[in-house]
Parts: structure tokens; sequence; C-alpha cells
């Protein structure tokens, strides 16, 4: 028998960053691990659907106005950031509870924080592959000079979490499966057809520009698209606030759903 | 917990790490009573079993121990910490293997081990070690690259008692480990399980199999309708049942339920199976009145034998560990 100093059951706690960072660091290995089959599978998947709307939305028009091409090359992106999050990751959530699974998980020993960013990590490299595709897609299709500023970087960052936060919450915060798998359904229809992403709010009806005004995902295009062009969009302040505090809302809706105990 | 956490584990390795649950209630909606005044404790080095029906609340009482769960009233405390107030800390010092199968279906076996043990706190070499000491314990080598989806029931079962276990906390929580494992590796798990309370680890054992149960705990507890119904040994359990023996008829298929005789008492019918209990002193009547059930073709064989765990099982809950198997 191999003698093991640290197989005698812990004497002691952890706790500060290098317990955050080790939980980080084997958590975000541990979803890569779990998403092996299907990442690439998920990436090629995001990419077609990228594609597939740059490609899809000039079969609209004769010949596409240069500023609907520009929304949707743009807005696109914002598709692929968003849906592993907060789509894909409540259905996670929900499939473990289905199978029992979900106890364990919960009872790992590492901090809810840590846990989320892990996923929160994932999220972003799944996505960003297909936001890189979109893009060089709709430059090739439509000869769009990208004016790529550092602003793109926040953006990026900011969207995908607020994604992931909502998800997360929703995946975590509701007890049934079932209602988690039909709410992340009505997203992808809401996002995709009526949240003003790949085309401009002014499309909508007005009462629904205004509705759109209160939820995040509006805002999302906006902040990518500010960093994506040049002059193309305003109040890009308002639209950083609006999608942070939704990241907020995610994160204080995970926390509670994580935190409680029935 | 008003001591410091550096105060604390100044002290700790000293300290009695035993399991504690005074009163522990958990009421749902206001009137459902899950657990009604739970009182335990378990020793490092103890395999504790934890027996009861389905719906007994076995399993919300293990919940709680882990975190999942708030007590409604009560306490639980390992060693100097407070369980209920801190839920992180549970975690920390708690393992815990559901009966439900573990997430791995895109996990290699060896991988799997190495990242909970990892996750648990190990470091990457010690971590490393143990894995294969687990593995060739365990005899699962052959599967260590196999993907999780591939692996049989039992195998999973002991992947999943492996990642539980690569890097152990104070307290061990086993529900239905050995479920689907073939007889040659369920001895090895037993071995493990025993290995892993001398090295100080205290293990609930949460099961419905009694006769594993009686050969592998050193206490036990019955659960029933939430409340702690028995506590001891397997033997001090059994005490009220000397001068007694286990009388069981394999009725045929077809058969009735006989009438029964007025000496035989606690009788239970599970499938074909008609179990009932008898003084020793009736020992020459029960055989006679059995070996008449086969005459009359309603029985086919009987036997008759010593009583055991589930004897008292039977008595203290009206179920048999057969009945709650099938169920689960």
């Amino acid at each position: 028998m191999t003698e093991l100093a640290g197989l005698l059951p812990p004497v002691s706690l952890r706790r500060g960053l290098s317990y955050w960072l080790g939980s980080y660091r084997a958590l975000t290995r541990w979803h890569l691990a779990g998403l092996r089959m299907w990442l690439m599978l998920l990436t090629v998947v995001q990419v077609m659907t990228g594609a597939g709307f740059v490609l899809g939305f000039a079969l609209f028009f004769d010949h596409i106005p240069a500023s609907a091409a520009l929304f949707v090359s743009t807005g696109v992106p914002v598709i692929n950031l968003v849906v592993v999050g907060l789509v894909l990751g409540p259905q996670l959530v929900a499939q473990q509870k289905l199978q029992q699974s979900y106890d364990f998980v919960r009872a790992l020993p590492v901090p809810q924080s840590a846990a989320a960013v892990a996923w929160y990590t994932v999220c972003l490299l799944a996505g960003l592959p297909a936001v890189a595709a979109s893009l060089l897609i709709a430059e090739a299709r439509y000869g769009i000079a990208f004016t790529v500023s550092p602003a793109i970087v926040p953006a990026v960052l900011l969207t995908a979490f607020t994604g992931t936060m909502l998800g997360y919450g929703l995946g975590h915060a509701v007890p049934n499966p079932m209602v988690t798998t039909l709410v992340t359904e009505l997203m992808i229809f809401a996002v995709f057809g009526f949240a003003p992403v790949v085309y401009p709010p002014w499309q909508l009806p007005s009462w629904l520009a205004t509705l759109n005004w209160w939820f995040p995902f509006g805002h999302m295009a906006v902040i990518v698209r500010a960093g994506l062009t040049s002059g193309m969009v305003t109040g890009i302040a308002s639209s950083y606030v609006t999608v942070t505090a939704w990241g907020i809302i995610g994160v204080a809706v995970s926390a509670w759903a994580l935190v409680r105990r029935g | 917990m008003t001591i410091s956490i550096e105060a604390k584990q100044a002290g700790l390795s000293a300290t009695d790490w035993s399991f504690r649950a005074e009163g522990v209630t958990k009421i749902y909606g206001g009137t459902l009573r899950a657990n009604d005044a739970i009182t335990l404790s378990v020793r490092p080095g103890e395999v504790y079993g934890l027996l009861g029906p389905n719906g007994a609340g076995k399993t919300t009482l293990v919940k709680q121990v882990i975190g999942l769960l708030k007590p409604t009233a009560g306490q639980i405390r390992l060693g100097p910490f407070d369980l209920v107030a801190d839920p992180d800390t549970a975690r920390q010092l708690c393992s815990y293997l559901p009966q439900a199968p573990m997430p791995i279906d895109s996990f290699r076996v060896r991988e799997a081990i190495e990242l909970t043990g990892r996750i648990r706190g190990g470091g990457r070499s010690d971590v490393r070690r143990r894995a294969t000491e687990l593995i060739g314990a365990l005899d699962i080598g052959e599967w260590e690259k196999t993907m999780g989806q591939r692996l049989s029931g039992g195998v999973r079962r002991l992947v999943g008692f492996a990642m539980v276990t690569v890097w152990p906390g104070r307290v061990v929580i086993l529900d239905e480990p050995t479920n689907d494992v073939d007889p040659l590796r369920r001895r090895l798990l037993w071995d493990q399980i025993r290995l892993l309370a001398q090295r100080g680890c205290a293990v609930f054992l949460v099961t419905h199999n009694v006769m594993e149960a009686e050969r592998s705990v050193d206490r036990l507890a019955i659960i029933s309708g939430g409340r702690l119904i028995a506590e001891g040994t397997p033997s001090s359990l059994k005490a009220d049942d000397r001068g007694h023996l286990r009388l069981q008829v394999m009725l045929r298929p077809e058969a009735a339920t006989p009438p029964l005789p007025s000496w035989v008492r606690q009788p239970v019918r599970v499938g074909h199976n008609l179990i009932t209990t008898i003084d020793e002193a009736d020992a020459a009547r029960s055989i006679s009145w059995a070996t008449d059930l086969i005459g009359a073709s309603v029985a086919e064989e009987y036997a008759l034998g010593a009583t055991t765990l589930e004897d008292v099982y039977i008595r203290l809950t009206g179920h048999t560990s057969a009945d709650d198997h099938e169920a689960a």
C-alpha cells in the first residue's frame, strides 16, 4: 500500500485565493472534459448558425442594402456569444437534475463564484471561434471593412458574461427541468426573432422597441457593434449600463439559487 | 462559529472529529416531517449504516449533512464545525456518492477520478498515486482510459466510488455503493470502505441491503417515517430476537398465503416467500407445518435458520429490504 500523507482525512479547511484559483482551474478542466464530445460539434453548429444568418439575410433582398448587411454582420457575433451560456448552459443543468447527478455536482467542495467563472470561461471559449468565423464570412460576402477598436474586448467579455450569468441563474433557480427547457426555447425565439440584434430597433413596432429597451439583447448588439464599427451607434454608455445591470441580475439570481437550501 | 479559522486549524489535528447530529428535524411545507428529531453520532474509524424503507428520510438527512438542505431544527456538527451554519465547510469535509449515476459520460475513467481529486484539494502527484492505488484495488484498470458512456453500470459505480474517495473528506457518505457491482469487485469495494475507516474517516453507508450491512457496518441506525427507531451494533439489534428462529416458506407461484398457526409471528410475504419468526421451542411443529404445506402442494420448500438483521428490520419497519430495493 502506498503511503500518502494527504490521504489522511483533512484537518484544515481550504480558504483564500489559492483555494479559489485551484477550484477555478479544476472546474474549467471539468467542464471542458464534460463537453469534450460536443465541443467540436457545438463549434461547428455555432459557425454554421453565424454563417446562416450572415448569408441567409441577403436572400431577403435583390440587392442587400449596405446598412442591412452591416447590421446583420455586427449582430450575429452577439448570438454566437450568448447562445452557449444562455441556452445550452441551463439545459445542461436541467439534464443533471433529470439524471439526478445534480446533487453530486452541488456537493463538490468549490467556491460557487469559482464554479460560475469557470463556466463563463468555457462559454466564452465556445463562442469566440464562431464570432471570428462570422466576421470573416461577413467580410468576404459583403466586403465590409470592420473598424475593430479596443472597445470590442469589454463588449465581448460583458456580452458573454451577461448571457452566461442569466442562463446560469435560470438553470439553477428553476427547479423543474422541463420549465427550464421551455424557457430557453422561448428565449431563442425572442432573441433571434424579436430583439433588435441583427436589425435596427426602428424596424420594430414602437411598443416592442420600447419593451426591448428594458432587455439586454439589443443593448448587447449596440456595444459589440460599437467595437466593430465607427460612428454607427449611439447611446453606448446606457447600453453598457443596461447589459451590466442584467449581468448583475444574473449573478444575484445565481447566488440566490446556489446559496439557498430548501 | 466564533473561533477563527486559524485558531481552529492550529488545534485540529488533536480534535475529536466525531460526527454528531442532534435533534435534526426537517419539515417540508409546514406539515411534512421528513426527519423528526434524529440524534446520532459516528466516530472516526466507524462504518455506520443508515437503513430504512424508501421515503424514510435517509436522503433528506444526508442532504442536510452535505449542506444541500437546511434543517428546520437541530444541529449537525463535525469536530469543531457547525455544518448547518457553514455549508461550504460541510462540502469540504464530507464526500458524497449519490445513488444516481455519476455525470461522467464524456470523461475517461482515470481522468474523472483525478479531476475530482484535484477539485477536492489533492495535489497533482498525490492524487495521481491515489487514483492508481484505487484503480488497482478495485480491479478497474482495464477501463482506465475508457469513456464513461461505454462503462457498464457496475464499473461506473466503482468509478464513482473512486471519484468520491480519491481525496476523501472526514465524513464519507456512500448511498448504495454496491449497486450493480459484480460479487468479486463488491468484495474489493468493501475492503476499500473498511480501509477508509481505518484511515480515520467516518463512513456513512446508506443502503437497502440489510444482509450486506449486517456483515459490513460497525453500527447502524434504522430510520422509518422520518424517525430513528433503532440504533446499535448488528448484534445488539438482534438481541431481542435471541431464542427465535426465522422460518422461510417458498410458496408455489399460484398459491395464496395459507392460514398461519398461532405460534408463527411477524409474517411477511415477499413475492412467493413467506417469512416468519418462531420460538426455538416451536421448531419441530413448525417443520411439521411447513412439510404439510409442501405435501399439500401449497409450498415448494422451506428453510429454518437463525434470525438475521433482516428480521429485525422487518419487525421494526414492516418492510423487507427486497421490497425497498425493488421500489428504489
